[in-house]
């Protein structure tokens, strides 16, 4: 390690330069004196002999490589007095290249992760799901499927590598007062080996689980091991009480796997009894399965189409009259083909992003080297070689790469984590890790360092090219300032100033779509309201009456409770409303089939949620508890399938009580009264016919309750909870929470989160475009310094002289909005399908969109055209 | 490249090669080496000679020469060059290359 003795022993080799230079100088001092001159003078001889000791000392350390360092570590403390001198350049240069790195590596990490490679399974690529349609009504008509129906899709395997199933079940843990309600999954055989992940801890269902008389056996969720347990190791090989049977936890799954959203996954083989428990009695499974390569999706769709021909003879009822299979690729559940259009286009602009923060570092720093053209031609002149220049350059461009890039990953890093912490549950794939995408940082780094380096660079090539007398003569002189580049600054300004049109009016057509959904009237009142689902335990609540018995007198105390207004039995939650049904009206013959939703509920729910009677009345509590046929229709039910008759006293028929496992056999339902119409298909589909019965009438379904409280709700969470305990300490009370709050989060929260990356996405390039119109500004009125001073000695006012660099200024701007606008209407296409409440072409929009722009635009000119106005006629002069 | 640049150039590539052939005859350390171009030039090169320092360290770090530190004589320690084997190589092609061009120029005195 010679090389580093030598670096870290440089004042050793110092000391040695000196002393072998002071050797020869003594030598020739004796010398002298040998030939008899007097000490003082001979050393005097000696010195002038020798020449600049000091000079020699310092070419000596030129030679060595050791030392470069030292000369390097000295042109950057310059490079930063430099720098710390024009600080407003510094902030703007480091800050544009910062922005450029970071936005563009947060959105795009973010919209990678959660739409392009959102699922860590094996070969996701070539996942499918199936799904069955309605010819008629051109929708889904279901993506579930019975068990015999998957047992024959799967004997395909000519185009099939695998085919898995899950079917939903919500599993009470019961654990006493720590009971809860786990979102369960029945998985097939094969199911893990089917999606390749490997378990964090302990193992995957195997064969052998799944096989008629096996010990009971389930994995858990990574998530729920660590949220809900702690994550205990110790809870492996443990058995739990699972919906009443003891079940052993032999695996954690890896943390991305979380197939079905579930919490815990059992294993069903095929020999197991059919029916475990569901609301109506028939158990439709979830099918992905792995399309072999070459097969197409039309294809495999139309091999299936044969089986589900035959199984619609079987199952008439679970097949509407014109049918077809569907196979989907998996990707397009988490992104639709014409939305992943529109993603595309996103990342591309994404790439934009960055390319315009380079762009407009390169900007800055072209300004930078016009105004300092001189002290670089001073600075050749009076001996600075060109390797000193570049080297000094270098280090500013350095400098700033460094500061930039540093600030722009952890503005990257702050972003992915600001995103990933708001973004709200459900939104994305649930096996989504949204993460920074190394790749696209290191470009973004790698690209704005490049164009630092490059365009720091360019005024020492050029001052050390050129001719210096030229130099120092003219530094953009003439009226006209020199043209070369300006067309080329004047298209980029033009086109950032486009695209951050093109990205506002989209922010802004997405904040309208917000805000208009946020009006929508619901119909009903959410404030103040909890909610709770309650499984019960099948096994002892089979009937009507049973579910009274249960209901009844807990409805009874939670009233009486202080600060509880008002309680209710409910069997969904709004503004999703009912069990779809087929409906008949006594006295009306029609063709095409009537559709209906319907709600078991007690004689609260409508009061509680404030929705107003317009005509006869709700039922009472008497018909609750006595379960009498009698039911409220909503204004549209009245409106649709009765138009203009009086429904009051006419009798409806809800087809589909006749299949659930507590059977209703004659379900003919009285009319006794019509409510206002309330959202009951979210809020953006239009609202459906509803009908309210009471809850009494049968056992099947799911069941909640709803409570209005008086002031804040979630301090009653606790209260509902015990008063549930206290009646039946077997039932599990799953996800209470408030109204608002289920509201919030299966209504609001996608397109909020939409909302914020479009939005930070808008005001990077609001921003980057002000900075641009900035520099190009700046730069453009530093070369006519001198043609401004011209003016003003000729008696331009200030004014006359503000008025031409704005007016350069505005020509820009209007014409990148010109061209941004065209563009926006053009792609907005794209995205109306995810708009809701307002015109792609909403004039508004494109009034707020312009005026902004505008605004902003033009401070960035204002600030380089003030200092044209203050530049002193001498002194832009006297620079000849 | 101005007249003085192309003078020093050719200087530096001159005095390289006056280094090396002296250094050949064994350790030698800067001081001696100056005297010894003086003596031989009969003072044909009026140099300052300082200027010989950085030609020495010059070319110790291309790897021509190598230095070590001892005493002299007069027990003063200083510093003493030798050729290494490159730098025999590099005097040697530098020599025929100059005897070549030398013959050259003679003959073109002589003849033309």
């Amino acid at each position: 390690m010679r090389w580093w003795r030598r670096f870290t022993q440089r004042a050793l080799s110092e000391k040695r330069l000196d002393s072998e230079l002071q050797f020869h100088i003594e030598q020739r001092t004796n010398g002298y004196i040998a030939e008899g001159v007097p000490p003082e003078e001979a050393r005097r001889r000696a010195l002038i002999e020798f020449g600049g000791v000091e000079l020699y000392k310092e070419e000596c350390r030129n030679t060595h490589w050791e030392n470069q360092w030292d000369i390097l570590a000295r042109d950057f403390r310059f490079a930063f007095a430099c720098l710390g001198k024009d600080r407003r350049f510094a902030f703007v240069a480091i800050f544009a290249l910062a922005l450029g790195i970071g936005a563009s590596t947060a959105i795009f990490s973010v919209v990678d992760n959660a739409l392009f490679e959102p699922f860590a399974y094996k070969d996701s690529r070539h996942l499918v799901t199936l799904h069955l349609r309605d010819l008629h009504q051109a929708n889904d008509w279901r993506g579930l499927f019975l068990y015999d129906e998957f047992q024959e899709f799967r004997r395909r395997n000519d185009l099939f590598d695998g085919m898995v199933a899950n079917l939903q079940e919500d599993v009470v843990y019961s654990a006493g007062e720590n009971s809860l309600l786990l979102a369960g999954n029945y998985v097939t055989p094969g199911t893990f080996e089917f999606y390749g992940v490997a378990p964090f801890l302990g193992r995957s269902l195997e064969p052998a689980d799944y096989q008629a008389g096996a010990t009971p056996v389930f994995v858990m969720r990574y998530k729920t091991w660590v949220n809900r347990f702690g994550a205990d190791p110790s809870s492996l090989g443990k058995t739990f009480k699972l919906n009443g049977i003891s079940r052993t936890l032999v695996g954690i799954e890896a943390p991305r796997f979380a197939w079905g959203g579930a919490e815990l996954w059992m294993p069903r083989g095929p020999e197991e009894p059919k029916i475990v428990r569901s609301f109506d009695g028939r158990q439709y499974w979830g099918v992905v399965a792995r399309i072999r390569p070459g097969v197409s999706l039309r294809q495999a769709a139309a091999s299936l189409n044969v089986i589900a021909q035959h199984f619609s003879k079987v199952y008439p009822k679970d097949y509407p009259a014109r049918s077809s299979m569907e196979v989907e690729s998996f990707a397009h559940i988490v992104t639709p083909p014409d939305f992943r259009r529109a993603l595309y286009l996103f990342s591309g602009a994404v790439g934009l992003l960055l390319l315009i923060g380079c762009a407009n570092v390169a900007n800055l720093l072209l300004v930078r080297a016009t105004t300092r053209e001189k002290e670089f031609a001073v600075r050749a002149a009076l001996g600075a070689s060109r390797l000193r220049l570049v080297r000094q350059l270098l280090a500013e461009s350095l400098l700033l790469a460094i500061a930039g890039a540093i600030l722009g990953i952890l503005l990257a890093w702050a972003g992915v984590r600001t995103i990933a912490a708001v973004l709200p549950d459900f939104t994305i794939a649930s096996e989504t890790v949204i993460e920074m995408n190394r790749a696209v940082l290191v470009f973004a780094v790698v690209a704005g360092i490049c164009t630092v380096l490059f365009f720091g660079l360019a005024p020492a090539l050029k001052a050390s090219r050129c001719n210096l007398e030229e130099s120092l003569r003219d530094t953009g002189k003439g009226l006209s300032g020199a043209p070369g580049g300006t067309g080329l600054r004047n298209i980029l300004v033009v086109a950032e100033v486009a695209l951050s049109v093109t990205l506002l009016f989209t922010a802004s057509l997405f904040i309208r779509s917000f805000v208009a959904l946020e009006r929508v009237p619901l119909g009903f009142e959410t404030d103040h309201v909890l909610t709770a689902r309650l499984p019960l335990p099948p096994d002892r609540y089979k009937t009507g009456a049973q579910l009274n018995a249960f209901f009844q007198p807990l409805l009874v105390r939670l009233k009486s409770m202080p600060g509880i207004a008002d309680a209710a039995e409910a069997s969904t939650i709004p503004p999703y409303g009912g069990i779809r049904s087929e409906v008949e009206v006594s006295g009306k013959a029609h063709s095409e089939k009537w559709y209906g939703l319907f709600q078991l509920c007690s004689e609260d729910y409508l009061p509680l949620l404030r929705i107003p009677v317009l005509e006869g009345r709700s039922f009472t509590e008497e018909e609750v508890n006595d379960a009498r046929r009698v039911a409220v229709i909503n204004e549209t039910f009245r409106r649709r399938y009765f138009e203009k008759e009086d429904p009051i006293g006419r009798k409806v028929q809800i087809s589909r009580l006749k299949d659930f496992p507590d059977v209703v056999k004659e379900p003919s339902f009285e009319v006794i009264g019509v409510v206002a119409d309330a959202r009951n298909r979210g809020l953006t589909e239009p609202i459906d016919p509803e009908m309210w019965i009471p809850y009494t009438v049968t056992g099947s379904a799911m069941r909640g309750i709803l409570v209005r409280t008086v002031k804040d709700p979630k301090a009653l969470l606790k209260t509902v909870a015990r008063e549930i305990w206290t009646t039946d300490p077997t039932v599990a009370m799953a996800e209470p929470n408030t109204l608002d709050y289920f509201l919030d989060l299966f209504t609001f929260a996608k397109p909020r989160f939409g909302l914020w990356i479009v939005g930070m996405f808008a005001g990077m390039g609001l921003l980057l475009a002000a900075i641009g119109v900035y520099s190009v500004m700046a730069y453009s009125t530093a070369r006519r310094t001198h043609e401004f001073g011209l003016r003003i000695a000729l008696g331009a006012s200030a004014r006359d002289v503000l008025r031409m660099v704005l007016g350069q200024g505005l020509r820009l701007l209007v014409l990148g909005l010109g061209i941004g606008l065209l563009a926006s209407l053009a792609l907005s296409r794209l995205i109306a399908n995810q708009l809701w409440g307002v015109s792609s072409y909403d004039p508004v929009t494109v009034g707020r969109v312009a005026a902004l722009l505008l605004c902003l635009g033009m401070t960035a000119c204002w600030v380089p055209a003030r200092r044209a106005t203050r530049v002193d006629p001498m002194t832009a002069l006297r620079y000849e | 490249m101005s007249m003085a640049q192309e003078k020093a150039e050719f200087l530096k590539g001159t005095l390289d090669m006056l280094i090396l052939k002296v250094v050949a005859v064994g350790p030698i350390h800067g001081y001696a080496i100056s005297q010894r171009i003086r003596q031989i030039s009969k003072d044909f090169f009026q140099l300052p000679q300082g200027s010989l320092y950085p030609a020495l360290h010059r070319l110790e770090e291309r790897g021509w020469l190598e230095a070590e530190w001892s005493d002299t004589a007069t027990g003063r320690e200083a510093k003493f060059y030798k050729l290494t084997r490159t730098g025999r190589k590099q005097l040697e092609s530098e020599m025929l290359h100059w005897e070549k061009l030398s013959n050259a120029v003679a003959l073109i005195l002589r003849t033309a």
